[in-house]
């Protein structure tokens, strides 16, 4: 039953202001949030990576296995967003796989790159608004709806693309962008993982500091509550929800430079491994807790744990294993629902 | 007077389903006559028996409530299905008195865990069905790289028919009665309070966490049921069939009008939701539609699905 208090209309509250916390020093802020864990295990991992995989220790491996971790990194920016107001996205895949193969297929039409780049991110965007709106306006289960677009989404690129068959090849920039052998102002480091690691700090900071980071905590950790106290929820679902669109397009369209093709299925392992990314990092499924940097850690952690067991030569249906046994572990440390007795 | 006996029938969570699947029926025959001849019944049942049971399957753990879902139904019935092609028939154990006792309880045994993962470990149910869903379409794929056709068996029967009777009556009869039964015992009076709001059936002296543990082990049994009727349509032990069946499953439960939230709904439901999907299947099939196009309406009638039931969401989160 919702009390409605007041009038619907509220004047706006000042951004920076809305659930302003109580400032506390820094370093016991630090000691109380840091993902000490996960920071141990990526370490634990890269050492080893380093002593057991021969050849792990090279610049380029190093490389590869970060552009991995930025592809999905980026993929998980918006999980991570949609996780914290208390919703999840399966339509990441099916957008991933989507973007790849509609970019490309234009790209065969000798369409400008440039003009299909904006293209499919606003066909993206436009997923995730329509996820958000549902979720939103109609109080539908995130999961079901989103798996539903992700389905129409799916349908409608294969359909287009006639299965899958493209012939497109990326722009040679895009190639570059995606290579391990990239370079940024003539520095040699990998132009995307400098784009994650922007996006990192940039999503961490709006996250922490601005006014639509607080409203994002705020609608995650009671939705109503927030709306009473001015916070625009529906514009933060359908932001959070776009923001997830486009990020995974965007990993779609990356995905083209580093393969060189269009592939159908190409984005089904970031099912699992983008939502994996989140709750490993600490963020719960809950609702407000966690950040993208835990989410950076995350996806570092499982990209360098999967490179181990290929590395160890384990079969697909090991690595799904084990990785799921890594996740339950994870998620039992911080992602515990409450007993049903202490709801009581 | 008319009017006042049709707006509580408006109400009733089958009525949509019910009135979609009469309506798919009429034109499915006026599309293809050949549809209703008498010839044709029971190997259509038998297409529509995996559909049903997958339906059905998913049930018991939307209808636990606590965000209680359960991804991991179709890869299973993709593992009894291989499992009963690859390990049980052609040895002893392959006869259908031993094979299906045996294939319903690793359904159950799956489910159990499944269950206990999310009540014990306390994991969200989408997590822990999402990895099991992904454990064991890895554990498929290992068993069966490329697809292995199977030799004669019992369960063509199944697909087809049993004497005058058609198999799927038997396949999907068996856990409707099942179901029906276990409605006259505390069982589901039990699941449907702890659905509707747990901390309140704690509070009454239920043991949530064994409901719980029931109702997807319930679930995991039925999909074992699935394997089977999949096993009789297919013919084959095949590690991609299954995925057709992920959508369908939640598509069957959401139309049918089982409240996604847990506390309301039933098995009865998801069947006649799992019998509208597929009868638009079998039409957009008969009308040459593309498999991409088949797939974008499944997406889309799983969206009109939760759209129409938004009003029984809306007042489940409220009543919270």
């Amino acid at each position: 039953m919702s009390i409605e208090v007041g009038p619907r209309k509220r004047r706006p509250v000042p951004g920076p202001s809305v659930g302003e916390p109580v400032r506390e020093p820094i370093v016991s802020r630090l000691r109380r949030n840091a993902p000490l864990l996960q920071l141990a295990s990526v370490i634990a991992l890269l050492l080893a990576c380093g002593i057991t995989i021969s050849g792990f220790v090279s610049k380029s491996s190093i490389y590869s296995t970060l552009i991995l971790a930025s592809f999905l990194g980026v993929a998980a920016v918006g999980q991570t967003l949609v996780i914290l107001i208390g919703g999840i996205d399966l339509s990441v895949p099916a957008l991933i796989s989507g973007a790849n193969l509609i970019s490309t297929w234009l790209a065969g039409k000798n369409w400008p790159f440039g003009l299909v780049v904006v293209l499919v991110l606003t066909c993206a965007t436009v997923v995730g608004l329509v996820n958000g709106f549902i979720t939103h306006r109609f109080r539908a289960p995130p999961l079901i709806v989103t798996l539903a677009t992700g389905a129409v989404v799916t349908g409608l690129t294969l359909g287009l693309t006639d299965g899958g068959q493209v012939s497109g090849s990326p722009p040679g920039w895009l190639t570059r962008f995606s290579s391990p052998i990239g370079t940024v102002v003539g520095i040699g480091i990998p132009p995307v993982v400098v784009l994650w690691l922007l996006i990192a700090i940039l999503l961490g900071i709006a996250l922490h500091l601005s006014g639509s980071g607080r409203r994002v905590y705020a609608t995650g950790a009671n939705e109503e509550a927030a709306r009473l106290a001015g916070v625009p929820t529906e514009r933060v679902w359908l932001g959070s929800f776009a923001v997830s669109g486009v990020a995974s397009a965007l990993v779609g369209i990356l995905l083209v430079g580093f393969t060189g093709q269009g592939e159908a299925g190409v984005g089904d392992p970031y099912q699992f491994l983008s939502i994996a990314a989140v709750l490993v990092g600490g963020t719960s499924l809950i609702g407000a807790r966690g950040d993208y940097w835990r989410t950076v850690l995350g996806a570092l952690l499982m990209t360098l744990f999967t490179t181990l067991l290929v590395g160890h030569g384990a079969g697909e249906a090991m690595q799904e294993l084990l990785t799921g046994v890594l996740i339950l572990l994870f998620v039992g440390i911080y992602g515990r629902e409450q007993r049903v007795r202490d709801r009581v | 007077m008319i009017a006042t006996r049709i707006a509580p029938l408006m109400r009733r969570q089958s009525t949509f389903a019910v009135t979609l699947t009469i309506l798919l029926m009429l034109v499915n025959v006026i599309v293809q006559p050949a549809f209703a001849a008498s010839g044709q019944i029971a190997p259509t049942l038998g297409t529509l028996a995996p559909f049903a049971l997958a339906g059905m399957a998913s049930t018991p753990a939307f209808l636990a409530g606590g965000g209680g879902i359960d991804l991991s139904i179709a890869p299973l019935m993709g593992f009894t299905n291989i499992l009963l092609v690859t390990k049980l028939l052609g040895t002893p154990l392959g006869s259908p008195v031993l094979a299906v006792p045996i294939l319903l309880a690793i359904g159950a045994l799956v489910g159990a865990l499944n269950g206990v993962i999310v009540t014990r470990l306390r994991i969200p149910p989408v997590i822990a069905t999402l990895g099991m869903y992904f454990v064991l379409s890895g554990v498929n794929l290992d068993l069966v790289p490329n697809p292995v056709s199977a030799s004669p068996n019992w369960t063509d029967n199944l697909a087809g028919s049993i004497g005058p009777v058609p198999g799927a009556l038997v396949s999907v009869g068996v856990p409707l009665l099942g179901w029906a039964w276990l409605r006259r015992t505390a069982f589901v009076d039990a699941l449907l309070a702890v659905g509707d709001h747990d901390a309140t059936a704690f509070s009454a002296g239920m043991n949530v966490d064994i409901v719980r543990i029931a109702a997807y082990s319930l679930g995991g049994m039925i999909a074992g049921a699935g394997g089977i009727a999949l096993t009789g349509l297919v013919q084959s032990a095949d590690s991609q069939v299954w995925g057709d069946y992920v959508l369908v499953a939640l598509a069957a439960v959401a139309l049918g009008g089982t409240n996604m939230a847990g506390g309301r709904g039933g098995m009865f439901l998801s069947l006649v939701g799992a019998m509208s999907i597929f009868l638009l299947e079998n039409l957009l099939t008969n009308l040459h539609a593309s498999a991409y196009f088949i797939q974008v309406a499944y997406g889309g009638v799983l969206l009109i699905a939760i759209l129409l039931g938004a009003r029984t969401f809306t007042a489940a989160k409220e009543a919270r």
